[in-house]
């Protein structure tokens, strides 16, 4: 049970929270939106240089530095006042902004982490029918505009002539994705019943009309190694991660409130 | 005090978090996908597509109720299942093969960026006004847009909307993010993102809207922003693409729609200042629009029964949108529709090359959706609706629409939407999109028929027997295609199979455009090959009779007991004149079948007027391509313009 919540995504989140929760009471608050004092800390200092840099590409000369710290000033004076003034109070735009913030924190872990083979590996597994690749068949077919005239065609290993279609009368590993886009849904459904042999069996039906199909091959289709799509499975992994950690952190939180409505 | 470190912390962390982004896509992803699949000899499947869909950053699309992004259109395009803005699920029957986002250029991201905003710093009144519309309600938020597309239309934008160095600060960071998103979606041999965007110049509410798309990815296209619409011309546009083209090496076309909205401008006989058309504005008007959006949601704009007296199929969509501009600000006169409908501009490209030795109007067709919703919707019985406000709901084909329901618009007359069909060796974008610069696409009203023709002098019925495809791909050319006369009449090899998942064939039939020996522009229709031809369905008096009809209108369901799977017809033109100046595409029909409001009125269980229920029975077609005979050449002859494509 430990290791598993040692190893719950969510439980790194909450306990992250815990932590900065923890250190930030055990600091004290430095930034008190009450205070009249703004106290410019090197770190601070640092950061609006950092923050210059990424813009520019260059660090900021002096002038551009004091510059800099007087915007980051005048913002934390006008944001301080706002507090003071209850601004942030009943807004939809700052409820809505601070909601968003929660679940992108939910979500941000899952932004950069790196994620090991076996995590994705597990995915892997559990989704292998999105990677499948090669699920193919090689076969052919007789096209007959009614059923009675295709069952009337059957027999012997001598290919049947069947109507003229514009579809191919055969094809080679075909996947079977694009046997539906081809032939449509119904006849990649109707694929599956037969046997791969020497036989022309059918009819099978499709949007068309009947077919008779003498099916060579069927390849049942692998799932490649993660080395080749790792970036697709660690993209996909991910999408689906922050979504379920947002939901989940959500779900945590809104087990703790009862909601009345009237 | 504490949830201020808290957050500071938070926003740091996210800043980290950006920098690294999710999944970064791969080498052949980021490019146009030369060598990155193994490609057929000859185009052997149409791929489908939607080339005109909007997303949350369009400016009207996110007024409209849209909260959906790039993110999920793509994800939806290519068949997963995803959850519309008003909460159901939405999901493709089949998925397509590519797709082109194409947002509004014009003040992009900005109705969400003022949705956003804190209120006491929007301080245009109009803004200020149409802000709190978007706050208040769904229904206010899109009288808000209807407002803004009036204004768009009569030049009234707030200045703040319309400040470029505003709009293209704004406009980089979004188009970054949006190219870095499309090539992560990228697969190629599986589904193609391509970067675009809709330019929408619509003077005095005239729609002469195009929709750009590049062939190329991200290191190509994040070199450029999206051209805007107001206040420029499309001369202005081709020179923003042909910068492109010579900058990055890349390419760029542009798609023209919804001339049915034009009121007469799409397709105008004479140049942007009301003279003559120069030949410089001819030659680089097809060089950059070589395909022409012919049908979608706001109606079909193939012909009219005012231009084709003798097409007993050319009212399909045309209700509700002939009676004027795109907001109804204008109402049409008939003698508008030339300029409006895309035969009667084949027509006007075939007088005007003979005038001046260029065709303006050489153009290919594909149909699209023009959907607001981010879902690439095309079948009827999967309509999302041509906004968030018109998403399935019981009524909605009875609602008033935003655009000009006073004057007689209504949800009914929405299409379901089309698709665009585009023959190519392999599904990336350099393939498909060179597909659209030859020209060898086509439209569809939504249904997914694979429709072949070739031109060439001397085809026989033979062909049929052998590879054929090869022998048209070797003997003749492909829709989209050149002929030059030799002096004897063209034969063409033409093939309409059914969507495999839809409905049977009606017909198929050949629309031949000439300029006489008078000079006067002339159409004809010819049926090729109909369902049950050579036993039951004989001509009466030259004309071939209807298919009859399978539709039960309360159960919105359809039987393919009549029609056919397939059509095909060798066709030699019977009224050829050497020398003769001639346009050919093909139309297949299908047999009736229910529209989108039929399937609403069985899935919500409401009743319809009957002139509705009519009306709402149809017949889904596809539009070829043409295939251009032109004069051989002497040799004192200008160079034509398809020498350069």
């Amino acid at each position: 049970m430990i290791r598993t919540l040692l190893r719950d995504p969510l439980a790194h989140f909450l306990l992250a929270g815990a932590a900065i929760w923890g250190a930030l009471a055990l600091i004290g608050d430095p930034v008190d939106p009450a205070s009249r004092t703004i106290e410019l800390s090197r770190e601070r200092q640092a950061g609006i240089a950092l923050g210059f840099e990424r813009m520019m590409g260059r660090p900021p000369t002096d002038a551009e530095m004091d510059a800099a710290i007087a915007r980051w000033v005048r913002e934390e004076v006008l944001y301080r006042e706002a507090l003071r003034l209850g601004i942030d109070q009943g807004d939809a735009v700052v409820r809505r902004r601070l909601a968003t913030k929660m679940d992108e924190l939910a979500g941000a872990e899952a932004e950069v982490v790196r994620p090991t083979d076996a995590v994705l590996d597990e995915w892997l597994a559990d989704n292998a029918e999105r990677y499948a690749e090669g699920r193919a068949v090689s076969f052919a077919q007789a096209f007959f505009p009614s059923e009675k005239t295709a069952r009337d065609a059957r027999g012997g290993l001598a290919p049947p002539r069947g109507t003229a279609i514009s579809l191919p009368r055969s094809v080679d590993a075909m996947e079977l994705a694009e046997v539906e886009a081809v032939f449509g849904r119904e006849f990649a459904s109707g694929l599956s019943a037969l046997s791969a042999d020497e036989t022309w069996q059918g009819p099978v039906r499709s949007g068309f009309g009947w077919h008779l199909v003498r099916l060579d091959r069927r390849t049942a289709g692998s799932v490649p190694a993660l080395d080749e799509i790792r970036e697709r499975v660690e993209a996909d992994w991910r999408s689906t991660t922050i979504a379920e950690r947002r939901q989940r952190a959500y779900e945590v939180l809104r087990a703790a409130y009862t909601v009345e409505v009237e | 005090m504490m949830r201020t470190a808290l957050y500071a912390t938070v926003a740091v962390w996210l800043l980290g978090a950006c920098s690294m982004g999710p999944g970064e896509p791969t080498e052949d992803q980021r490019g146009d996908g030369t060598d990155t699949i193994e490609l057929a000899e000859f185009p052997d499947r149409p791929y489908w597509g939607d080339t005109h869909l909007h997303t949350d950053i369009s400016v009207d699309a996110f007024g409209f109720g849209v909260r959906l992004g790039a993110e999920e259109a793509l994800k939806f395009a290519r068949g997963d299942k995803v959850t519309a803005t008003t909460g159901m699920e939405a999901q493709l029957d089949r998925p397509l093969d590519f797709l082109v986002i194409s947002d509004h250029s014009d003040a992009m991201g900005a109705t969400r960026r003022l949705y956003d905003a804190p209120r006491m710093l929007v301080r245009d009144p109009t803004l200020r006004r149409w802000y709190d519309m978007m706050h208040e309600s769904p229904e206010q938020s899109t009288r808000a847009v209807a407002e803004l597309i009036t204004a768009a239309a009569n030049d009234e934008i707030p200045e703040a909307l319309r400040d470029p160095a505003r709009q293209a600060a704004a406009t980089r960071e979004l188009w970054d993010t949006h190219l870095a998103m499309l090539d992560r979606y990228n697969r190629p041999g599986e589904f193609t993102a391509f970067a675009g965007f809709e330019w929408t110049l619509m003077p005095d509410g005239n729609n002469l809207h195009r929709v750009v798309m590049f062939r190329d990815g991200s290191v190509k296209t994040g070199q450029v922003v999206p051209f805007p619409g107001l206040d420029t011309t499309p001369e202005q546009l081709w020179d923003y693409m042909e910068a492109y083209e010579a900058n990055t090496g890349g390419r760029v076309l542009a798609i023209p729609h919804n001339s049915n909205l034009s009121n007469g401008m799409m397709f105008d006989l004479v140049g942007p200042d009301g003279g003559a058309m120069g030949a410089d504005y001819a030659r680089r008007r097809a060089r950059y629009e070589p395909v022409v959006e012919a049908t979608q949601i706001k109606g079909d704009s193939e012909t009219h029964p005012f231009l084709s007296p003798n097409d007993e199929f050319a009212a399909f969509g045309v209700a509700g949108w002939e009676l004027g501009n795109l907001p109804l600000t204008r109402r049409s006169t008939p003698e508008m529709y030339a300029g409006s409908y895309v035969r009667s501009a084949l027509l006007r490209g075939l007088t005007l090359e003979q005038q001046m030795g260029v065709n303006p109007y050489a153009f290919g067709l594909i149909g699209s959706t023009d959907s607001h919703t981010a879902l690439a919707t095309g079948d009827e019985d999967n309509f999302f609706g041509k906004h968030t406000g018109s998403e399935p709901r019981a009524q909605r084909a009875l609602a008033a629409q935003n655009l000009g329901t006073r004057e007689g618009r209504f949800g009914w007359h929405y299409l379901a939407g089309g698709y665009a069909a585009a023959w190519a060796r392999g599904n990336t974008r350099a393939e498909i999109f060179d597909a659209f610069m030859r020209r060898e696409v086509y439209a569809t009203t939504g249904p997914r028929m694979a429709l072949r023709l070739f031109a060439g002098f001397d085809f026989v019925e033979d062909d049929w027997d052998g590879d054929w495809v090869r022998t048209g791909y070797t003997r003749g050319v492909p829709m989209g295609g050149d002929l030059e006369d030799s002096g004897r009449a063209p034969v063409f090899l033409i093939s309409a199979l059914k969507d495999p998942d839809g409905a049977n064939l009606d017909r198929v039939q050949v629309i031949k455009g000439w300029v006489d020996a008078n000079g006067q522009a002339q159409e004809r229709v010819y049926d090729v090959a109909w369902s049950d031809m050579d036993g039951e369905r004989r001509r009466v008096g030259g004309k071939v009779p209807a298919v009859g009809d399978t539709v039960v209108r309360r159960e919105a369901t359809y039987e393919n007991s009549i029609g056919a799977a397939e059509l095909r017809a060798t066709w030699r033109d019977p009224d050829y004149r050497a020398g003769q100046r001639a346009f050919y595409y093909v139309r297949a029909i299908e047999i009736p079948t229910p529209s989108w409001v039929l399937f609403d009125a069985r899935r919500f269980g409401f009743d319809l007027p009957p002139e509705v229920v009519e009306a709402n029975v149809i017949q889904e077609r596809a539009y070829s391509s043409p295939v251009w005979l032109r004069p051989r050449r002497g040799p004192g002859d200008a160079p034509r313009i398809m020498d350069e494509g």
